[in-house]
């Protein structure tokens, strides 16, 4: 895919739509930020590489204009998500799809660097990163510093798209593999698991933006983490209050977080909380053969039911 | 009487256990490579090679507290009437914050003139502010996003720190800024650093000189009310903005709390806890009108609070010590040295036609 | 979690929906069946009320155990209540133990209003495996 191509896409697209959404360079080098593009001058400044980690869908519902939105495959399924559930008009949406093979995830790139300042960063065609850091230069594999997201990526070519820059690409990895770290975590004992959750959970600074960057969390202003009325969690910071949150946003997910992994990459204080969701939906899976954000036509499960469910078995006590 | 202490590396260990055995000591741990200032406890990596990821500012003033706790019972004598009893929670203890960076000691000083020197001091604050020492350390590099040097701070500024150290290859010089700092060095440990205060100062000079200043025409924040008041500005420079509160919670300077009850039946607590004026319920009315309703209301007054209400309330001191917190957190690189930046004087003229605030 | 008193109450807390197994406990009360006394019943309009979060919370803020009574599938009184109610605290049920507490703690069922004699044994049978686990705290745990 080249550059020059994108912003062909997106000078015509631009003709159609009130707004583009893209990425441009952020504050440093190894961070990219939105761009909201309503001119053909600012098409200049859009910028695609591997620091390009955002989910731009997340800005949608509440635009209510017509947008075009740049989306990788993750970001895709957004989309269809928000086309099950009815939160965006696809005739206002026009989408750009870039096939991706792979974001960095700006935190193990600042832990492989050992926390020196990145000064300049470049990547190659074969995977490589060349990192320049004030303490000298390196080269880092971009899978050793992905999201856990990319590794086992299963749509790395967007499933829905008006336009798609760059060829298709399959998914090399195998589809088994997915939740193989969610299987592995849940065979702890429960006390271990209990602890490990009250360890992450009470760094939490309950700023939200776990939340606010999610793309499925539409409540946004009238989230029952905030309401007196019902009081569903206090402003105390126990360690309570704050799983109680978790599980709140984990189970208002539950059948459509897409995986986009916005939850985590956001967090300030590094807490995993992306795994509660993915737990979730790998028993959507499992129970209801339900994937998030493939098929618009598909309901959510937790939407439906069965009058016969063949994979729910009455439970016995104890 | 030492004037300059020096602290040997080997040392440091011993000197906050020292300080442990009479204050509680809040320093600078990692966990899963995110430093945060907890008390001091065996076994934890202290992290003094980059700034803290969370401000020390909930030390003195915690992201939640209990302002006092009551009960209700029926009045012995007339028991169709209910007695309320209140129980004070004002019990702070000798505290010291060891590896504040200058950033986050200045921050201290912008709260100091609101809960402590102001018409209504806050005697929690207060409590709290005038039990703690705080222990600043130099910066030996800046990070992505810091401009401490613009706003009036610097990354060896003293301003709230009560000692200053500057960390040299073999140990530590400690500067005392204010009279509970000198009390602090009658320590052993402690040798005299005068020899070394040179090499300190020089460091303290050429690390000065990497701070980035984003203000590129005007060196400082220089506001212009025209583009401040226009509704377009903020639209444009914050489409991007999530509205989550990781800016302000992270923030060495902001301040804003709000108070609720926590009442289980017939007793609870009156809790203070951090506010944060990126989310919808700061200004909701109980009527249902919210005056700042979208994200552009929001931001816009995070912006005028720091670089407009308060320098007009407070001699001109920015409530923004420029540590970069909310530039490297932010979930969409909001950078608000930028806009700030672009609201400047010199672009009243062109910014509007142009694309205002854009990163 | 060994060392507790057998007999020493703990607290569990039942959400019974109105129209089956409200009736069900009804139904024991009436007939004198006896049962352990640690449950806490919470009446709601129909198991599909119950919202997997109210047992989150019970279960965070100091409950031992949670039990969701409903009507059996097909015979909802709005019809399908208890068929969203089921995918729902499957979901749940599934997700408590990656959380960490063990799910023998929350446990759902159906209960018609006929069936007093079934609801004496389920409240027996829960107890005794809530009074097996002994209490959940899970500040305690940490």
């Amino acid at each position: 895919m080249s550059m020059e191509m994108l912003r062909e896409v997106v000078k015509k697209v631009l003709n159609e739509v009130d707004v583009v959404i893209g990425y441009t360079e952020g504050f440093d080098k190894i961070h990219a930020t939105p761009l909201f593009i309503n001119t053909h001058e600012q098409v200049e400044k859009l910028i695609w590489s591997p620091i390009c980690v955002h989910n731009l869908t997340t800005y949608l519902p509440s635009l209510k204009k017509k947008v075009g939105v740049i989306v990788k495959g993750c970001d895709s399924r957004t989309l269809v998500q928000y086309m099950q559930e009815g939160l965006i008009n696809r005739e206002n949406i026009k989408i750009i799809g870039i096939p991706c093979s792979g974001v960095i995830s700006v935190k193990r790139l600042i832990k492989a660097v050992d926390h020196a300042n990145i000064e300049d960063i470049s990547f190659e065609k074969d995977g490589k990163i060349n990192v320049k850091t004030e303490k000298g230069d390196k080269t880092i594999m971009l899978s050793d510093v992905m999201p856990d997201k990319c590794k086992t990526c299963q749509y790395p070519t967007p499933v829905v798209y008006d336009h798609l820059v760059g060829e298709p690409i399959s998914s090399d990895k195998p589809k088994e593999s997915v939740y193989g770290d969610i299987v592995e975590f849940d065979k702890m004992t429960l006390g271990d698991k209990l602890n490990y959750w009250l360890k992450e959970f009470d760094r939490c600074i309950r700023c939200y933006a776990c939340r606010n960057a999610c793309p499925m969390c539409i409540c946004q202003d009238s989230c029952i983490a905030e309401t007196r009325e019902p009081h569903w969690i206090s402003q105390r910071l126990t360690t309570q209050e704050k799983l109680m949150f978790h599980m709140i946003h984990a189970v208002h997910l539950a059948g459509r977080c897409v995986e986009c992994g916005e939850c985590e990459r956001v967090c300030p204080m590094g807490i995993p909380v992306n795994k509660l969701k993915r737990k979730i939906n790998m028993d959507m899976k499992d129970l209801f053969d339900y994937e998030p954000g493939i098929n618009p036509d598909d309901k959510p499960p937790m939407y439906t039911f069965n009058v016969d469910e063949l994979k729910i078995k009455e439970h016995k006590i104890g | 009487m030492i004037e300059i202490g020096f602290l040997k590396k080997e040392n440091l260990q011993a000197f906050l256990k020292e300080l442990a055995s009479k204050y509680t000591v809040y320093a600078p741990f990692a966990e899963e490579d995110i430093v945060t200032f907890k008390p001091l406890a065996e076994g934890k990596d202290l992290c003094l090679d980059r700034p803290a990821n969370l401000s020390p500012k909930a030390v003195i003033f915690p992201q939640c507290e209990t302002l006092f706790k009551y009960s209700f019972s029926k009045k012995e004598d007339s028991p169709d009437k209910v007695d309320v009893k209140l129980e004070e929670t004002m019990d702070f203890e000798d505290t010291v914050i060891f590896g504040a960076r200058p950033c986050d000691a200045k921050g201290f000083t912008v709260y100091d003139r609101v809960y402590k020197d102001s018409d209504i001091p806050d005697p929690y604050y207060i409590g709290r502010r005038e039990k703690t020492v705080i222990i600043g350390f130099a910066c030996s590099s800046p990070s992505p996003g810091c401009f401490c040097v613009a706003v009036g701070g610097g990354p060896a500024d003293k301003e709230g720190s009560d000692i200053l150290i500057t960390e040299l290859l073999n140990g530590f010089v400690l500067e005392p800024v204010t009279e509970k700092g000198k009390a602090l060095m009658q320590s052993s440990l402690i040798e005299d650093g005068k020899a070394s205060l040179q090499e300190a100062q020089k460091k303290q000079e050429d690390i000065k000189q990497k701070v980035k200043n984003p203000f590129t025409k005007t060196g400082s924040p220089q506001i212009s009310q025209k583009i401040f008041n226009e509704d377009e500005f903020w639209e444009k420079a914050l489409s991007k903005c999530v509205s989550c509160a990781a800016c302000t919670f992270l923030c060495p300077t902001c301040y804003c709390f709000n108070i609720t009850d926590e009442t289980r039946l017939k007793e609870g607590e009156r809790i203070r806890s951090w506010d944060a004026c990126m989310f919808f319920h700061f200004t909701l009315e109980a009527s249902g009108h919210n005056p700042r309703p979208t994200k552009f209301h929001r931001f816009k007054n995070r912006v005028g609070h720091k670089f407009v209400y308060y320098p007009e309330k407070y001699n001109g001191v920015i409530a923004c010590c420029g540590c970069g917190r909310c530039i490297r957190y932010c979930p969409v690189s909001v950078d608000i040295s930028k806009v700030v930046d672009d609201l400047s004087e010199t672009n009243a003229e062109t910014n509007l036609t142009s694309n205002g605030g854009k990163a | 979690m060994s060392g507790v008193d057998p007999k020493q109450e703990l607290r569990i807390v039942g959400f019974l929906c109105n129209w089956c197994s409200y009736g069900g406990a009804d139904t024991a009360g009436v007939s004198r069946f006896k049962q352990p006394t640690d449950l806490r019943i919470i009446r709601v309009p129909c198991s599909g009320r119950v919202d997997p979060l109210f047992v989150v919370k019970a279960l965070i803020n100091g409950a031992d155990g949670v039990l969701v009574s409903g009507c059996h599938p097909r015979d909802c009184h709005y019809s399908d209540g208890n068929f969203y109610a089921r995918r729902r605290l499957e979901m749940l049920k599934r997700l408590l133990s990656f959380l960490g507490i063990d799910n023998r703690r929350f446990h759902y069922t159906w209960i018609s209003a006929s069936e007093g004699a079934r609801w004496q044994q389920t409240v027996k049978d829960f107890t005794e495996v809530i009074h097996k686990l002994g209490p959940l705290n899970i500040k305690r745990e940490a």
